[in-house]
């Protein structure tokens, strides 16, 4: 989500949420008589697509906040690169010169960018925004999937998550087994 | 600092040739330097395209166990045993174990060998989309505890030292808590313990990080993002210097095998299982609460307090990955009276997995664990 809601691609996010909904309402078809399973698939996946248009123009306002960081971590590399280093080159040593000063000014800016809290608040939220995008885009494959009666991603998950657990439960009752068995055999 | 000396993770600088005398030294006319440059950007580019497999992790060794998520690993001995106590090493779940044996002038594993210790060490698979659920309770309570059995039954022994580096040193400390019993020694290298009191560009990353989204959009952490996380660490005089030292120095044999081994090493990037992922970015990073001792595996909490064992603390000054104020802090929260913090004027791979490391550091380790291994 953009920072305070006010860099939506220069919408508030509120004028955001109406311009994708007004798109919703437009697509709507009666949900009752004999229209009532087609307008159901039409609805929901138009629904799927606003909201992914939603979430892109959410990450290339997150985009657009992370460029600026870096290109303003750039611009004073650059005005450091040339404060640093020789003003005229004509040997060999004047490059190398000219090289670590590169070096050391980009150094000095991004280490500085990338350890501000500023940037690790933009950078959560591109990769937020990123993770949205991506979340759009299954929940629209797992439509396909159940259309062609296949397992989806969140099932095959669900059952991931239920042999995890097997495996902790098989394990806790083996380990109870063998102290039990240890107790036993140092009891007789 | 001779070249060779260099830390792997430190910018390789160049060192200036001799001063030769200015009546001999004939200055190359620029269209000699750009056809020299030429000559190595094109050896340095054929270099990298047959590169191909570089060996790594050559000292001797058999496979103990394997299961799906580990290669439980016994090294040969090089001379008598002067240790009674084996050392299971712990490696983290961040990149690959051969760092701790990358070539032979510069392996931890083969520096204890050296000295006498019987050594084995947990290699970790990479996880696959099956594996996301695969937790902390797991590694530790599971893998690490399994290895553990599988020593001290082949050793013969009751007791092991734990030796842990970064991701695994933290997971050994948690072992250590709750298998105290099984624990002689507990040595640390670089544990991520008090992240509030972490410098570095990753905890800083990790703070705004929305892990539970992550983990349930994508699942396992995957490799293209550690990426993102590591070409933020010194980007430019290690990210991009470095290339411009390895066309530099060519020619030079030692220098580009050193390179190649690092680079493989740094590009060979498994996935991390997402519930790990979640709680170490979430209960880690974020909340803190390992060191809060409010840290849960399972239904156990882990209290470091209870960790009464000879504790050694490695880390290191320089360390971008884990800062030494976030290690360090494990000595104050453990009921240990044996227990020694040692820190050393070098970076996070610097510290085992360089000439530094086989001089300054092995010698003290290996001292420390020898007077308690017997």
């Amino acid at each position: 989500m953009a920072e305070n809601n006010k860099d939506l691609l220069g919408l508030t996010q509120e004028q955001m949420d109406k311009m994708f909904s007004f798109w919703t309402d437009v697509m709507k078809l009666p949900t009752i008589g004999p229209m009532y399973a087609f307008s159901k698939d039409v609805s929901s996946y138009a629904n799927d697509f606003v909201t992914l248009g939603k979430v892109m123009a959410e990450l290339k306002a997150n985009m657009d906040g992370y460029w600026l960081l870096v290109n303003t971590a750039y611009t004073r590399a650059i005005k450091e690169t040339m404060e640093r280093a020789p003003k005229q080159l004509t040997s060999r040593d004047d490059f190398e010169n000219y090289r670590r000063a590169a070096i050391e000014a980009f150094e000095d800016a991004f280490t500085e960018l990338f350890a501000s809290p500023e940037f690790s608040g933009v950078y959560g939220r591109l990769f937020s925004s990123q993770l949205d995008v991506s979340k759009a885009v299954q929940d629209i494959a797992e439509k396909n999937f159940k259309a062609l009666n296949l397992p989806t991603r969140s099932e095959v998950d669900d059952i991931l998550k239920d042999v995890a657990e097997l495996k902790r439960g098989v394990r806790d009752l083996k380990r109870s087994l063998e102290i039990k068995y240890d107790q036993a055999r140092a009891a007789t | 600092m001779t070249k060779q000396e260099l830390r792997p993770d430190q910018t390789q600088e160049v060192q200036p040739p001799a001063e030769q005398p200015k009546e001999a030294k004939k200055e190359p006319t620029v269209a000699e330097e750009v056809k020299e440059t030429y000559r190595k950007l094109e050896k340095a580019k054929n270099i990298l395209h047959a590169a191909g497999d570089i060996e790594v992790g050559q000292t001797p060794h058999e496979v103990l166990e394997e299961t799906r998520a580990y290669r439980l690993l016994h090294y040969q001995q090089m001379v008598a045993k002067t240790a009674k106590t084996p050392i299971l090493v712990v490696y983290a779940l961040i990149n690959r174990s051969y760092v701790l044996d990358l070539q032979s002038d510069k392996s931890w594993v083969r520096s204890l060998l050296s000295q006498g210790f019987d050594v084995y060490l947990i290699d970790w698979k990479p996880p696959t989309a099956a594996d996301k659920y695969v937790s902390f309770d797991d590694y530790v309570n599971c893998y690490i505890d399994d290895c553990v059995n599988t020593v001290l039954k082949k050793t013969k022994v009751d007791k092991l030292t734990l030796h842990g580096y970064c991701m695994g040193a933290t997971m050994s400390t948690m072992y250590t808590t709750l298998h105290q019993e099984k624990v002689r020694n507990l040595a640390v290298i670089a544990p991520v313990v008090d992240t509030e009191k972490d410098t570095t560009v990753i905890g800083n990353l990790a703070k705004n990080m929305d892990v539970n989204k992550m983990v349930n959009i994508i699942g396992n952490l995957p490799a293209e993002q550690l990426y993102a996380c590591y070409s933020a660490l010194k980007p430019f005089k290690q990210g991009v210097n470095k290339y411009f030292n390895l066309v530099q120095n060519i020619d030079n044999d030692q220098f580009v095998g050193n390179f190649l081994r690092i680079e493989k090493w740094l590009y060979d990037t498994p996935p991390i299982a997402g519930e790990t992922f979640r709680q170490w970015i979430g209960d880690i990073y974020q909340k803190n609460l390992f060191v809060k001792n409010e840290l849960k595996l399972g239904s156990e909490l882990i209290d470091l307090s209870r960790i009464k064992v000879p504790l050694l603390n490695i880390v290191a000054d320089e360390d971008h990955l884990v800062s030494p104020q976030c290690s360090a802090p494990l000595n104050d929260v453990v009921s240990s009276t044996d227990k020694r913090l040692m820190r050393f004027h070098t970076g996070h791979v610097g510290l085992i997995a360089s000439l530094y490391s086989q001089n300054n550091v092995l010698p003290k380790v290996g001292q420390w664990l020898k007077a308690r291994s017997q």
